[in-house]
Parts: C-alpha cells; sequence; structure tokens
C-alpha cells in the first residue's frame, strides 16, 4: 500500500510539475536555480533537483518556455527562462482543467473524510 | 577542505556525464553544465562548507541515472509498460483470418483441400491455444466430428436413426407457439 502511494505520488508529481514551474514563470523571468528554490519552498514537489533541468530543457524544445544567458553578480552566467505565448496558453488550459479535476476529486474525498 | 569538495562534485559530475553518454553532444553539455552551475550557487550559499554538507547538496541534487531517465523522456514507469502489453496480445492477422475463412467456407469452395489447408493454418498460427485448435479441427462446420459422427451411427443403427438437423428444435418450437395462440 505505501509502496504503491508513494508510486501514485511520484506520478501525480511528475504529471504536474511542469504547469507549476509553467505558473512560476508566469509573472517573471527566472533562472533555474531560483526556481528550484521555489519549487522547494512547497513541501513536496521536488525530490531531486537535478530532474528540473531536463524538465526545462523539455519545455524549451516544445516551445513552452525560452532562455537566454545573463552574467551574474557573483559566479557563472546563469540562464533565465521565462514563458513564450504558446507556453502561457498551455498553462491556462492546464488551470481550467486542474479546477474541474481537482472540484471532481475534492467532492468525493473530502465529504468522505467528514464522516 | 575545499580540494575534499571538489573532488566529490567533480566525481558527481561525471558520473552525470557518464549517464548521458547516449545523447547528442550539445544536449549532455548544456545540462551538465546547468547542472554544473546549480551546484556552485547551492555551494555558494552553504553556511559552512564540510563534507558532509557538500554530500547532503548533492544528494538533493538527485541520482544521476534519475536525472537522466527524466532527460530520456516522460513517463519511466507506467507509458513504456503498456504499449508492450498491447503489442503482445494476439492479434487477427491473414494467417488467423485466413484459417477462419477456410474452415467455414473453404471446404465449398475447393472440397476437401480448402479445409485441410484452413486447419494447416490454424496449427501454424500462435494465436490459439491446444484446446482451440482441437475444437477448431473436430467441431467446426466441416471438421471432422459430423462425419465421423455420421459414419458412426450408419454403421451401428443404419435402420432406424435419423440425424438429428439444428433446424427440428426450432420448427417443434415454432409449431406448438402456433397452436397455443
Amino acid at each position: 500500500m505505501v509502496a504503491t502511494q508513494d508510486a501514485l505520488l511520484a506520478q501525480m508529481r511528475r504529471g504536474t510539475l511542469q504547469y507549476c514551474v509553467l505558473s512560476l514563470l508566469a509573472d517573471e523571468e527566472r533562472y533555474g536555480f531560483d526556481l528550484v528554490r521555489g519549487l522547494a519552498e512547497l513541501d513536496g514537489m521536488v525530490t531531486s533537483e537535478g530532474t528540473i533541468y531536463p524538465l526545462l530543457s523539455r519545455l524549451r524544445r516544445d516551445g513552452l518556455v525560452e532562455s537566454n544567458w545573463q552574467e551574474s553578480p557573483s559566479g557563472p552566467p546563469r540562464r533565465y527562462y521565462r514563458l513564450t505565448n504558446a507556453g502561457r496558453a498551455a498553462l491556462d488550459a492546464f488551470r481550467l482543467e486542474w479546477r474541474r479535476f481537482r472540484d471532481a476529486v475534492d467532492h468525493f474525498v473530502e465529504r468522505t473524510d467528514e464522516r | 577542505m575545499s580540494t575534499r569538495a571538489d573532488e566529490l562534485i567533480n566525481e558527481y559530475l561525471d558520473r552525470l556525464e557518464e549517464e548521458l553518454a547516449d545523447f547528442p553532444s550539445t544536449r549532455r553539455r548544456e545540462l551538465v553544465q546547468e547542472i554544473s552551475a546549480h551546484i556552485a550557487e547551492a555551494r555558494a550559499s552553504l553556511e559552512n562548507e564540510d563534507e558532509a554538507s557538500i554530500r547532503n547538496l548533492l544528494d538533493r541534487m538527485g541520482d544521476p541515472a534519475d536525472i537522466a531517465a527524466e532527460a530520456a523522456g516522460p513517463p519511466p514507469a507506467e507509458a513504456s509498460r503498456r504499449p508492450e502489453a498491447i503489442v503482445q496480445e494476439p492479434r487477427a492477422g491473414a494467417i488467423e483470418i485466413g484459417a477462419l475463412v477456410l474452415l467455414l467456407i473453404g471446404g465449398l469452395v475447393l472440397p476437401v483441400i480448402g479445409w485441410i489447408v484452413g486447419v494447416v493454418l490454424l496449427w501454424v498460427s500462435s494465436a490459439w491455444t491446444l484446446p482451440q485448435k482441437l475444437l477448431g479441427t473436430l467441431v467446426v462446420p466441416g471438421g471432422l466430428a459430423l462425419p465421423i459422427g455420421l459414419g458412426v451411427l450408419a454403421t451401428s443403427s443404419a435402420t432406424c436413426v435419423q440425424v438429428p438437423l439444428p433446424a427440428t428444435p426450432n420448427a417443434m418450437a415454432c409449431s406448438s407457439g402456433g397452436s397455443g395462440g
């Protein structure tokens, strides 16, 4: 039970993580380390920080984010990511679907909880 | 201490490079570059740098194999297992369709031979189990069961037995229904 629940959580995280990343980029551009820190503020969203980079790379190849290198005040240059129009559209579409899905699950799960 | 830290970090990046060996060099370089920048940044924000804190930092980065798996594509667990299962499921191919057609009507088109070819195809196919193949050989219309059965009946009690035709019960049911209404 615990093992399958872990697997389920991992899958849910995997499915939603990219939209959390897109959300973090909705208002401002961020570089990788900053993004990871933003995600890590909420418990359980990132288990291994390094896997964010392949995800960012995929989002970039899918045209949902774009990036450019900028000098950093300290240390090596940073790659900053920002949302593209396609990324914003994908995020908006997901928000709609997510609300519907979340409400449906809440409808059953939360009610069972109250009994 | 800083040399030991450098060692640990370099080991980690080397392992990452190895795990990404199958990727195009531009993607590999890009990932290693970004992750190494991340490590540098995290290292700079450490309050006091010792071996334990560096190891902890690298643990948080995750296993290089996991990073490579993520880079290889989405859902390793579910999605890669399911299509396999679908592929392995027996599907009706040319052999199976040919076997069915020939078993059912092959004997009409090309007496005996058509049916025999159907049986051969039936046994060649891997879509059916052994009992199913026996059933198909003996029972399907034109199968061996009916001729053998008829032969036995004809020799044992040739005078009085009528072969029960499938139509007979239906006909009886109809007539009884008609008289009742």
